[in-house]
């Protein structure tokens, strides 16, 4: 039964967390959303729970999680709806060769690193329930996905939105994000196909119906809604009702068809017109509620699934260790030696390769979905959040050294003179 | 084409070695227990039925007693082998049909021997 004060308590609690440990990440130039991930953890059985284990087990009982599951879904469906509205792979065409090819290969050099450290991890941290296949597809998935959010933010942050590199790794990253998210969708089938009652024909045929019903119909409709906001300057009640329902419904044909509710929620926000200002129009109408109240629930629930360093030895931290290493030499490593060879300078390649290295949040996401159709074990999940962690964390000072603040404010200046010019 | 066509291919490679790895026997979920009825022991009427939850990392397992407390022992899989400090077990049977047969002991009894059922393997979404 719903016991309401906990629940309400358990908000409250989170929120506060989540608020403080941004706010002291903040001070050490950190991503706001950082501090709230690490907050997330550290409610979990990594901190909280360790240190004083009468106290967790009275704040989030594992009878109580539910709940706290479902609140943070709901703030996921609304947040990937705002990640694909905030995608413009379109982009892409702007920036030429430099950002296909890094685009391209930041995604295949962690994807077959991933597969590739897969060989080693799968007889030791999974078991015979999931296939090799499954199991090698995700950890390439997984270390391939870069947290487009994150990028967006601490580009930001330092003001670097309208530099050359800054822009060139915005439009890298909506492609990374398109892509990993288009391979998740194929490795959830894959899994969920070898152990679900439902055919998989009804499954594959549902989802190419499902995709061209979006890209074909629905995508027909919404420009209505543009064309509504520039009407009258902004959309009403019963519009922005209207679009949470189409996306409620996107998010709904994809779980029932087996691939998941965050795919029908992403997609819906990509198809959705990208006019600068209908964009940012939604972005800001969605974006509050999400991002102070529901994210941090969901890395409040992630954290209670993670036990980092609980169990598992000395074997666990050289596991970590491995992952970490192969996620960002294929990350950092691929995406930066491609800027290089497609000719942008060491600097700016390098700095690429930073910023494509940034998992974040989208990591975490991805992480749970895997969690949650048993690809990946426990303890795997919890090297991998660790991954998450770490390659998020290192952005900003390695960004800092190799790009420093006088360097890029004097490049932005240039390319600003240059637009004037 | 290099960059990217080189390392698909490599892909194919791993997926292809891949196939040929084993992996620990799968053994997470809940379990239900039958003692053997002759054993002279009030150990097993403490426990409720499912009297396991088992929760599996690869060669490691975390068994979860319901017994009231919670209590939980540390265990690990080598081939079909479950042991851990207070239990040891074969595991048998398909994937999906997994069997554990063993001795469990009880505070001031001989190990117990028992047959334990899978009734849910861990989530897969559906």
């Amino acid at each position: 039964m719903l016991n309401l004060f906990q629940l309400v308590l358990q908000i409250a609690v989170i929120l506060v967390a989540a608020r403080v440990v941004g706010f002291l990440f903040q001070k050490i130039n950190q991503p706001q959303v950082m501090g709230e991930m690490v907050a997330g953890i550290l409610l979990g059985p990594s901190l909280l729970g360790w240190v004083a284990p009468g106290m967790s087990a009275a704040l989030f009982p594992p009878a109580s999680l539910g709940y706290l599951n479902a609140l943070s879904q709901v703030g996921l469906v609304v947040f990937m709806f705002v990640v694909g509205l905030a995608l413009n792979p379109t982009e892409l065409h702007d920036y030429g060769h430099a950002a296909v090819l890094t685009s391209h290969v930041s995604i295949v050099a962690p994807f077959c690193l991933g597969g590739l450290t897969a060989l080693y991890l799968y007889p030791r941290l999974s078991d015979d329930s999931v296939t090799f296949t499954g199991f090698a597809l995700f950890m390439g998935a997984a270390m391939s996905i870069t947290a487009f959010p994150v990028l967006a933010r601490i580009l930001s942050e330092r003001g670097l939105l309208r530099s050359r590199m800054g822009t060139l790794a915005i439009a890298c990253a909506a492609v990374d994000d398109v892509t990993g998210w288009c391979i998740l969708a194929y490795i959830v089938v894959l899994v969920r196909v070898t152990h679900a009652t439902r055919p998989a024909w009804v499954t594959i045929a549902g989802s190419l119906v499902y995709v061209a019903l979006m890209l074909f119909v629905v995508r027909r409709f919404l420009p209505a809604f543009e064309r509504s906001f520039r009407r009258h300057g902004r959309l009403s009640d019963n519009i922005v009702a209207v679009i949470v329902v189409l996306v409620l419904a996107s998010a709904l044909a994809t779980e029932w068809l087996g691939i998941h509710l965050l795919f029908g929620a992403f997609l819906m926000g990509a198809i959705m017109p990208k006019s600068p200002e209908f964009t940012s129009y939604l972005l800001h109408k969605f974006e509050s509620v999400t991002v102070v109240l529901l994210l941090p629930l969901f890395f409040a629930f992630t954290g209670l699934r993670t036990r980092i360093g609980v169990g598992g030895g000395g074997a666990i931290w050289f596991y970590s260790a491995i992952v970490i290493v192969v996620a960002i030499t294929g990350k950092l490593g691929g995406s930066m030696l491609a800027a290089r060879l497609a000719g942008t300078p060491w600097r700016d390649a390098a700095s690429l390769g930073i910023l494509m290295n940034t998992r974040g949040l989208m990591e975490l996401v991805i992480l749970n979905i895997g969690l949650d159709i048993g690809v990946i074990s426990s303890a795997m999940f919890s090297i991998m959040v660790l991954m998450a962690l770490v390659t998020t964390f290192m952005t900003t000072p390695l960004l800092e050294w190799v790009y420093p603040a006088r360097l890029l404010r004097a490049e932005v200046d240039d390319v600003a003179q240059k637009s004037v010019a | 084409m290099v960059l990217v066509g080189l390392p698909v291919l490599g892909l194919f490679g791993i997926l292809e070695v891949g196939r040929s790895l084993a992996a620990p026997l799968s053994i997470g979920g809940e379990w239900t227990l039958e003692f053997d009825p002759a054993a002279n022991c009030a150990g097993p009427a403490r426990l409720r039925q499912p009297a396991l939850n088992i929760s599996q990392s690869g060669t490691s397992a975390l068994i979860t007693l319901n017994d009231g407390r919670a209590t939980t022992i540390d265990a690990t899989i080598d081939g079909s082998t479950l042991a851990a400090k207070s239990l040891t077990a074969t595991i048998t049977g398909k994937q999906g049909q997994r069997v554990l047969e063993g001795k469990m002991d009880f505070d001031g009894c001989a190990p117990v021997a028992f047959r334990a059922v899978r009734q849910t393997s861990k989530k897969r979404g559906e």
